[in-house]
């Protein structure tokens, strides 16, 4: 047995004792081979709730739906199952270059990239000033210092030409080498949408195609994915990523709650994909694995409905929220692990949604992360909506890109949850 | 004497653990749960179904939260009647219901895993039991050689959705073991979670009414969680569904 496998079973062993463990919270876990049910430890119910456990934790669907006649409901055999598993369905792993490169079309690789914030600087106490909001309660309840806007002039689309032209700069490509535009606003209502209308401004040539994908926060991270799959099976060898958000005009109306107003800034970001891997003199770094999913249990805890003449209405339950969201953020992280085969521990940068800094320091607290790998741009500039984790990964290559000696390969995992509550992951490599 | 009907029956261990409505008003039920004098569960041989009336004398309870329709009683007799399951619906409507998952307990839910059942703090929650409608229904059924396990995903009508509940419904248990039991009798590979997936689902989704009703099992010591099951399914599961589409 080479040592990758001898690997791969003490982390399936690892992860098997973790789900038995988070049942029997209160008790020694057992040996690696007692059959769980049989000696009473779990019963029916108990033993489901482990396979349900496995079955996210590691993406492997259906696990456990028909347990094998004969064999133990144990630790192992849970290991064991898992690995079988995982061997039907060979997955795109870190470092295995060869492999992650082949399946399914060539590497998708982020080259280059830009962001820019709303010009006006807002501060705490400003904010809590305008929104009504107790003192303090931003700055250190949020821990947000301060709000980026948009100025007069500033929209959707000046924010979103603005990093996409600071991504192109840094490609050192011309517009006109753009394939196609996948992008995402939320705030932005017009027709035409905001890819083709990003499309124009930017001048990307007529035979470019233009994408609006949705999702909210979880937006750029289903783009990103969305733009990684037309470049592996199409002979498209340019994309141009970008999200951008004004919320400052959108959430401007007294029936939408001060406390919830206050946490949002505007900005956008833009990451150019290319099919080939450049790992040249650039700190260009591999697309991975994506992961997603929509956990309505949450749903309600976030609602918004535009109504006539741009009014909105939004239902925000806020500790609701910011516990569901580190909660689920958490559970992503821990998906991440087991589609990349690396721990936590082993990851340069996170990437992040932030609903505000607060909920982003006891997501670190809780997934035991150093709060100095997670890029906090809503420090400064307020929720940035599906811009926020894009901003934070712009600041995460830009710091792997200037810092001396940079870890090789990088390695940086990328989550964020939005109303629904969807939620999407990926890691980049 | 009191008097309730009958409106749930659910497996627990080797018995079954009951629920019935008790009127409050001319149009208000709440529900209560007859609390046999030893343990929580009454007997396998439990003599009644869903809408039947019983009558019983209430002992002295000690009901703790968040089993607060516990009501401890030496036995049930028969009252005489019973109602259909249409009026029993009905009557479910007017006692505790919710639309959303917030007030279903009055307190937040709590999940473990991506797709896993939901818990609540015993301490924190209000009742035990409500009923709501639901949009939508999904079956999975877990099965090793000793035992078949049936769980269930609702929608609610907010949008909300419950992951992972264990189907604790007596009835609907004893549905599922007779479609197995015949699929083998038959020479037939049994597939239940297609079977309930397709043919029953369409059942469902074109029934009348849609209606189930949510319980807190009782929390093991020390896990402070209490997990939620579902009870009761409306519309009950026919004999003749078991005949083919």
């Amino acid at each position: 047995m080479g040592s990758s496998e001898n690997l791969d079973e003490s982390r399936a062993l690892e992860l098997s004792r973790q789900c038995v463990a988070s049942k029997l919270p209160f008790q020694a876990l057992p040996g690696d081979d007692d059959d769980l049910v049989e000696t009473g430890l779990l019963d029916s119910m108990g033993w489901v709730d482990v396979l349900i456990g496995v079955e996210s934790a590691t993406d492997i669907r259906g696990f456990g739906d028909t347990w094998p006649e004969g064999r133990a409901k144990s630790v192992r055999a849970l290991a064991d199952m898992i690995r079988e598993a995982r061997r039907e369905v060979p997955e795109e792993k870190p470092g295995q270059s060869s492999a992650a490169g082949t399946q399914g079309g060539p590497e998708v690789s982020i080259g280059a990239w830009g962001y820019a914030l709303g010009a006006v600087t807002v501060s705490a106490d400003q904010i809590e000033s305008e929104c009504a909001i107790p003192p303090h309660k931003i700055r250190d309840g949020a821990g947000i210092r301060s709000l980026q806007v948009a100025a007069d002039t500033e929209d959707e689309l000046t924010l979103g030409q603005r990093a996409a032209e600071a991504a192109l700069e840094m490609a050192e490509i011309p517009a006109e080498r753009i394939d196609f535009l996948v992008a995402t606003s939320t705030t932005f209502l017009n027709l035409p949408s905001f890819a083709a209308s990003l499309h124009s401004r930017l001048l990307l040539r007529e035979t470019s195609g233009a994408l609006d994908v949705g999702g909210a926060c979880v937006g750029l991270i289903y783009s990103l994915a969305v733009a990684k799959g037309l470049l592996r099976m199409a002979t498209e060898e340019v994309a141009l990523v970008v999200a951008s958000e004004v919320h400052s005009r959108r959430l401007n109306a007294p029936q939408v709650p001060g406390e919830f107003r206050g946490l949002f800034g505007d900005g956008a970001c833009a990451f150019v994909l290319t099919r080939a891997a450049d790992r040249g003199g650039r700190a260009a770094v591999r697309l991975g694995d994506f992961v997603w999913g929509c956990s309505a249990t949450f749903a309600s805890s976030l609602g918004a409905k535009w109504g006539e003449n741009a009014g909105v209405t939004v239902q925000f339950k806020g500790e609701q929220l910011a516990h569901a969201a580190v909660t689920q953020m958490d559970r992503i992280l821990e998906v991440l692990e087991n589609k990349s085969g690396r721990a936590r521990t082993e990851v340069g940068y996170f990437a992040l949604h932030q609903p505000n800094p607060r909920v982003v320091e006891i997501l670190a607290e809780k997934a035991k992360i150093p709060l100095e790998r997670i890029p906090l741009p809503s420090a400064t500039g307020g929720n940035l909506g599906s811009a926020t984790c894009g901003v934070s990964l712009c600041q995460a290559l830009t710091d792997l890109r200037t810092r001396p000696n940079p870890p090789q390969p990088p390695l940086i995992f990328m989550a964020a949850v939005g109303p629904g509550l969807i939620w999407g992951g990926a890691f980049l490599i | 004497m009191r008097e309730l009907i009958l409106s749930d029956i659910t497996v627990m261990g080797p018995g079954f653990c009951v629920i019935g409505l008790e009127r409050v008003a001319q149009d208000a039920f709440r529900s209560v749960r007859p609390v046999p004098r030893r343990g929580n569960a009454w007997p396998e041989t439990f003599p009644f179904g869903r809408g039947g009336m019983v009558r019983f004398i209430p002992a002295p309870t000690s009901a703790s939260p968040p089993h607060l329709e516990d009501q401890n009683t030496h036995g049930l007799l028969s009252a005489g009647g019973c109602v259909g399951e249409a009026e029993l619906v009905d009557m479910l409507h007017k006692a505790e219901v919710s639309t959303d998952l917030e007030k279903l307990f009055g307190s937040e839910l709590h999940t473990d895993t991506h797709g896993g059942n939901a818990w609540v703090d015993p301490g924190s929650a209000t009742r035990s039991i409500c009923g709501c409608e639901f949009k939508n229904i999904r079956f999975r059924v877990f099965h090793d050689a000793g035992e078949v396990t049936l769980r269930a995903r609702l929608v609610l009508q907010s949008g909300e959705t419950l992951n992972s509940l264990p189907v604790v419904d007596r009835d609907w248990r004893r549905f599922l073991s007779d479609f197995i039991h015949r699929s083998s009798e038959s020479g037939v590979s049994p597939a239940p979670e297609g079977f309930l997936n397709r043919s029953i689902w369409g059942k469902l989704m074109r029934a009348p009414w849609r209606f189930a009703r949510i319980g807190l099992a009782r929390g093991k010591p020390m896990e402070g969680k209490c997990w939620l099951m579902l009870d009761s399914l409306f519309p009950q599961p026919k004999t003749e569904w078991l005949s083919g589409p």
